[in-house]
């Protein structure tokens, strides 16, 4: 093999090596068995997801990350679960929640230092407070509420999530949970032949049908705060009626032997508020092998969704792209063919890593891969990147390659700021469920996005080579615009079409193609700029340099129709609703307008090379 | 044609490309004019303002002027449409090459083709229909009528009904079926009906509920899921003497009325009505949602249709995503009620609705072709 195709195999592997190193991370050391506790199905927010799912999606809610630093070491999301649901003592003691708002700040009483994370100790005092505060900024529309009011009702919303966590399997601070529902398995039926014997009721029976009422009023609780619903349907229920433990305990029928979900679950809490690691792990041992044996889809599917998370290939996808990104600028610096052939390996492995978590997705969610705002932008980077990796063999100067890398870095960026808001494959709307339209409409008018976001980076590199080269080439630039004209007409392809295609979908919806919708309207102003960039190059009213001024400009242009519309709050497309990325947009479309503007400039260095 | 005959210089002008990149930067402009009128406005007022129509108007407040100002959609689209066809036949030579453009092009102008016979011909109304009702009509919310109904019998009444835009143009109104004449004196499109106050001056209505009531007109409702509540003031006249001058409104429930020739007369201003040839009733309706959540999954509507006119009679399921097109007319599932008994369909006739479809299939090709011959040529050349 030659040194550069040598190189190139090495570094592929190299990349593939860092995107797989999460998966033999062990996380922090524990005698309790947290990763099989972090693989337990269960059912929440209409699928069923493991333990892990649900634990890091509330941590993000609730603390913006998935992980949470205490006394020096790092608790996983799942470890955090735990000590929410089983030792509440502890975790209210942890600095979980991020609280900006100095109003906010203000109404707690706490100050604002260094610190932005507070624990729930900290804010409990003023709980009473915060919800009536909250009550009084939700009667208010979303787009008129204040700063405070919406910082106050995020806060009360993420303070009930956590409350809700702290009362799921056991009434937060219980301390014998396993005593308590074997007396109530005990009692129920010394209960039921008091209440129908036609005798006068003893003291002793009466006393112990206040007892009786007092646990039941507590499961009952239980089962209407629930934060998930982690028992498995018995034999003969239907698939998806998953329970609660509230349901579960209170439930009239069957003993406590034929409820083993319910019994592991309160040992499992038992023994983890007691410390009792062996204990713990033979509970869940237990409720393992029941759910291998019972229901082994559940239980597979929860685990392959663990793997993904702890994979975190988006993460991995984003490093890799920097490298390669890095590696074509050495290339470029040097003209070394070495240099190249790392680059080409480390973009290939990227877009491997991007198309198996895309992939995953798809096999996990049972759905074409973009649903909603989030897999939008995975997907986005994703053809960026694969489209500038294949034009890349084509035309061998590192422009679409780097291009690629800088769009499939920048939108996973994105897709990893807007995972904030919780489950990312979350269930789709009645009017959405149609995979076959998710399928072509929604696909091909990203892929336009894609490809539009390519051809305004390319634009980038003809801009950054009119003023840093010392020399011009003319030829480059020519085989660079044509690439970028190749782009726009790829993107004008797939724009119109997932354009038409949501107009179809719309007709067999509610009955009209188009309704000047704005989220249709955006869609339609993309295909607009792009068909304007075409017949204007083709009657030469603009030329290399306007191809490209224009192809920058397309970049604001998709940015407002992909992210800008869904702020009007107008519409049936309210899939990605948002107002915190309004001031990111500004940045985004004035940092286009100056580099367009730079386009605009003579030539740097035309006057040294004369 | 002589190069310099007056014909031929507006020929070139119109099928020029540069006209086409002015019409494509105009429809940009609209576009955006359009979405961002739609946060005040609502969709529905903004469309009918900058899209269906040929000019877009600017009535300074408190003015009775008011001055054109930005080309509509109506306009654009029309030169567009005419600039396709013209460039189309005067520029573009009949080739292999461009026979990817030809058939994009083609395409395209169906597609506008499609949105004017939208414009023109589509009727969009209503039925909210109860579990176990029959209904044999569809109501569109944004028009109304006024409905005089003769009783026939106990149970019959003959129906005369006035369309809104009738009742705008018209100051009398007569017809065959009526032993009396409608004045229109008043007509409000949106209006507020208030209880009267002493200070209030005099009512302009007789008889009625509505001469206990203070109408003023009221600005349109702009909000896409509000309603205008529409007032007609008119007056009956009868051989030459008055009956009585009503206010009828949709936000009046209680029916007004009068006795004339020994028949019993009823006013009500409702939605106006297309009535079908067939009708549909409601046998089921499933609202269905995600296990453990109030996520709604699907939305269907089991009805039976039965058109004796042309021998059907048969079960037909509407869902998301999932219309019953039957005699020219579609249904849609669009909204619920009332616990889950009742269902409403949105009802659409559109002649033109294959338009699109062929569309995009044309254009989709057409690009294809064009495409992928210049590709297919830059890359055998850059080898």
């Amino acid at each position: 093999m030659k040194r550069p195709a040598a190189l190139l195999a090495a570094s592929f592997a190299a990349g593939l090596l860092i995107a797989a190193s999460p998966l033999f991370s062990r996380g922090p050391a524990s005698e309790f068995d947290v990763q099989g506790f972090s693989r337990l199905p269960l059912l929440e927010g209409g699928r069923i997801k493991p333990v892990d799912s649900f634990a890091r999606n509330s941590l993000l809610m609730i603390r913006g990350q998935q992980n949470l630093p205490v006394d020096r070491q790092r608790l996983s999301a799942t470890q955090w679960l735990l000590d929410a649901m089983f030792r509440p003592e502890a975790a209210d003691t942890y600095k979980a929640f991020v609280i900006d708002d100095p109003d906010v700040l203000g109404l707690l009483g706490l100050e604002r230092g260094k610190e932005r994370r507070f624990a729930f100790w900290q804010i409990e005092p003023k709980r009473d407070e915060i919800r009536a505060q909250a009550e009084h900024a939700n009667m208010a529309e979303p787009a008129r509420r204040s700063r405070f009011q919406t910082a106050i009702a995020n806060l009360d919303s993420r303070l009930e999530l956590y409350e809700r966590i702290k009362n799921t399997i056991v009434v937060s601070g219980s301390d014998d949970p396993v005593g308590e529902i074997q007396s109530l398995a005990k009692l129920l039926p010394k209960a039921m032949t008091a209440m129908h014997s036609p005798k006068k009721s003893s003291t002793a029976s009466k006393k112990a049908l206040k007892n009786l009422s007092e646990t039941l009023e507590r499961y009952r609780f239980l089962a209407q705060t629930a934060a998930f619903k982690p028992l498995p349907p018995q034999s003969g229920e239907a698939q998806d009626s998953w329970g609660s433990i509230g349901d579960a305990a209170t439930s009239p029928t069957g003993s406590l032997e034929d409820r083993p979900g319910l019994l592991a679950y309160l040992r499992m809490a038992q023994a983890y508020k007691r410390a009792d690691a062996p204990a713990f792990n033979e509970a869940l041992r237990s409720f393992q092998a029941l759910l291998a044996e019972q229901h082994a889809a559940a239980a597979s599917s929860a685990r392959s969704e663990e793997i993904f998370n702890r994979a975190q290939p988006f993460v991995s996808g984003m490093t890799l792209y920097v490298m390669a990104l890095l590696a074509v600028f050495i290339w470029w610096g040097t003209l070394r063919e070495n240099a190249r052939a790392v680059s080409m390996g480390l973009l290939s492995a990227a877009v491997l890593v991007h198309t198996l978590g895309l992939g995953a997705r798809v096999i996990l969610q049972g759905r074409p891969p973009v649903t909603n705002l989030y897999s939008s932008a995975v997907f986005v980077g994703w053809v960026a990147a694969l489209l500038g990796l294949l034009s890349e063999r084509f035309h061998k100067k590192g422009f679409a390659a780097a291009g690629g890398a800088a769009v499939g870095f920048c939108s996973l960026v994105v897709a990893h700021h807007l995972s904030g808001t919780g489950d990312t494959m979350e269930m789709m709307r009645a009017v959405l469920d149609s995979n076959f339209w998710l399928a072509t409409h929604v696909v091909t008018i990203t892929i336009g996005y894609g490809a539009t976001f390519l051809a305004g980076v390319l634009a980038f590199a003809w801009i950054a080579r009119l003023h840093l080269l010392k020399k011009p080439d003319a030829e480059t630039d020519k085989s660079l615009a044509s690439l970028t004209y190749g782009v726009i007409a790829f993107s004008l392809f797939f724009s119109f079409v997932g354009t038409v295609l949501g107009g179809i979908w719309a007709d067999q919806s509610w009955g009209r193609f188009w309704g000047w919708d704005p989220k249709e309207n955006g869609a339609l102003l993309i295909v607009l700029w792009n068909a304007s960039i075409l017949h204007a190059r083709w009657i030469g009213a603009i030329r290399e340099r306007g191809l490209m001024v224009m192809a920058v400009l397309g970049n604001i242009v998709t940015s407002l129709s992909w992210f800008g519309v869904n702020m009007l709050g107008v519409g049936l497309h309210s899939y990605g609703f948002m107002d915190q990325a309004f001031w990111w947009l500004v940045v985004f479309g004035i940092v286009h307008l100056l580099i367009a503007g730079l386009a605009l400039l003579p030539r740097r260095h035309a006057y040294t090379s004369k | 044609m002589h190069p310099k005959n007056p014909w031929r210089k507006i020929l070139e002008a119109l099928s020029s490309l540069k006209l086409t990149l002015a019409c494509l930067g105009l429809l940009m402009a609209l576009t955006v004019i359009c979405t961002l009128a739609q946060v005040p406005l609502g969709t529905h007022l903004a469309v009918d303002r900058t899209i269906r129509t040929f000019l877009v108007w600017w009535h300074p407040e408190g003015s009775a002027f008011k001055f054109p100002v930005f080309p509509g959609g109506g306009l654009i689209g029309s030169l567009l449409f005419i600039n396709l066809a013209l460039a189309q036949f005067l520029r573009l030579e009949w080739s292999r090459r461009k026979l990817g453009l030809w058939i994009a092009h083609l395409g395209l102008a169906l597609l506008f083709l499609g949105e004017f016979a939208t414009a023109f011909f589509q009727v969009e109304s209503h039925m909210p229909i109860e579990i176990g009702q029959t209904r044999d009509f569809t109501e569109d919310y944004r028009q109304q009528e006024l409905a005089v109904a003769a009783e026939v019998d106990t149970e019959h009444s003959a129906v005369t009904a006035i369309p809104e835009t009738v009742l705008k143009k018209s100051e009398e109104i007569s017809h065959p079926s009526l032993p009396f004449k409608l004045r229109i004196k008043r007509f409000y499109p949106n209006a507020s009906l208030n209880v009267r106050q002493p200070s209030d001056p005099p009512p302009e209505a007789t008889g009625g509920i509505g001469s206990n009531l203070t109408v003023l007109p009221a600005p349109l409702a702009t909000g896409d899921d509000q309603q205008n509540a529409a007032a007609v003031l008119f007056e009956a006249v009868g051989s030459g003497q008055s009956l009585g001058s009503f206010w009828v409104s949709n936000a009046l429930g209680a029916p007004q009325g009068f006795m004339v020739e020994g028949r019993n007369y009823q006013f009500s201003l409702r939605p106006r009505r297309y009535y079908l040839p067939f009708s549909l009733t409601l046998k089921e309706f499933h609202h269905d949602r995600y296990a453990g959540t109030d996520i709604p999954k699907n939305f269907s509507s089991l009805v039976r249709l039965s058109d004796p006119g042309h021998g059907e009679d048969r079960d037909a399921l509407i869902s998301m995503n999932n219309p019953l097109r039957y005699g020219g007319k579609a249904f849609y599932q669009s909204s619920f009620g009332k616990n889950d008994t009742l269902s409403v369909f949105q009802v659409i006739q559109n002649p033109g609705w294959l338009i699109p479809y062929l569309s995009c299939i044309l254009v989709s090709l057409g690009m294809l072709i064009h495409f992928g011959l210049k590709l297919a040529s830059t890359l055998g050349g850059s080898r």
